[in-house]
């Protein structure tokens, strides 16, 4: 017993080497997969987590506009409510008097400050518009109106990359 | 000689967290489209001599009318090309066939760019969006009619 604790206590203690080889591989896959999916674009920023964007074959990229988000409980200008959506409908907008709506006059403000800014360029504005894919086209067809009046004729429809 | 990778390891533990946050999985695409205004351009006579003929897709609950505008062309070679789709039960729309129709409508009057889709109140917006995916694009990238316009039924 006392030879083999002396042998004991006169041994160095070495640390037991960790093989980092197959972890390092591992993080070397998740980091070129991370950088192929990294985005600059907030894409997701003022979704709602049960929306349903449709799929498309598009494969152009949308530019930074003033974003329209159309769920199936509200419409928001960016992060901002503007109306509730009730059984299909907008409450709020009354389709005989599109001009007395919130977002008429929240556009027709853009589109006054976007005209000053890009001198008289009206043509090259364009909405982002994010819509639920069960929404029926009724629902979608009165914000498209009150846009155009707005003056905001062109759309760019977000879909999901098929 | 072993080569020290605690250092890069621990760099890799702060760039596997950061491009996490910052990684989107889906990815959001565009189809650029616009809805009918009023201008003062729309009565010019067409000065190409290519007929340009502008495809209308009415959309319904149970079928796709399709019918074709043009001024140069007769009535009755415009009524010629109308056609209804009609869904077969539950399935989906026949769009393989409608696209096969509006390709060779391209094909006769390849200077024509421009379709209009006029749906229904109570057509999904899904719907329209795989409408536009058939008018516009074949399968092969040719293009047949990028221009896409919706708009609402008068009356």
């Amino acid at each position: 017993m006392r030879s083999y604790t002396s042998r004991r206590a006169g041994r160095t203690f070495n640390p037991p080497k960790l093989n980092i080889t197959s972890m390092m591989d591992m993080f070397t896959i998740i980091l070129i997969f991370l950088l192929f999916s990294f985005s600059s674009k907030p894409e997701l920023a003022g979704l709602e987590k049960n929306m349903e964007l449709p799929q498309s074959t598009a494969k152009t990229d949308y530019q930074e506009s003033i974003k329209l988000i159309l769920s199936r409980s509200t419409l928001k200008m960016g992060d901002r409510i503007l109306a509730r959506i009730d059984h299909d409908s907008i409450v709020g907008l009354d389709p005989k008097n599109l001009k007395s709506s919130d977002l008429y006059r929240e556009l027709s403000t853009r589109a006054k400050t976007q005209a000053e800014m890009e001198s008289e360029q009206t043509e090259s504005l364009s909405i982002l518009l994010l819509c639920d894919r069960r929404l029926p086209f009724k629902t979608i067809n009165h914000i498209t109106k009150t846009a155009a009046l707005a003056g905001f004729p062109n759309f760019q429809l977000a879909v999901l990359k098929r | 000689m072993d080569v020290d990778m605690v250092p890069i390891m621990n760099m890799f533990l702060v760039l596997v967290p950061f491009l996490l946050m910052s990684a989107s999985f889906l990815h959001i695409k565009a189809i650029n489209t616009s809805v009918p205004v009023l201008g003062s351009t729309a009565n010019k006579p067409a000065v190409n001599l290519n007929i340009k003929a502008t495809v209308v897709l009415e959309l319904k609950k149970a079928t796709i009318d399709l019918s074709l505008n043009a001024e140069a062309l007769e009535p009755e070679v415009l009524a010629g090309w109308s056609r209804v789709f009609p869904k077969n039960g539950d399935d989906p729309f026949p769009f393989q066939v409608l696209a096969e129709h509006l390709e060779q409508i391209k094909n006769a009057y390849p200077a024509s760019d421009t379709l209009i889709i006029v749906p229904n109140g109570d057509v999904l917006y899904d719907t329209i969006i795989q409408t536009m995916d058939v008018a516009r694009y074949r399968e092969t990238d040719t293009k047949l009619f990028p221009n896409v316009v919706i708009s609402g039924k008068i009356g």
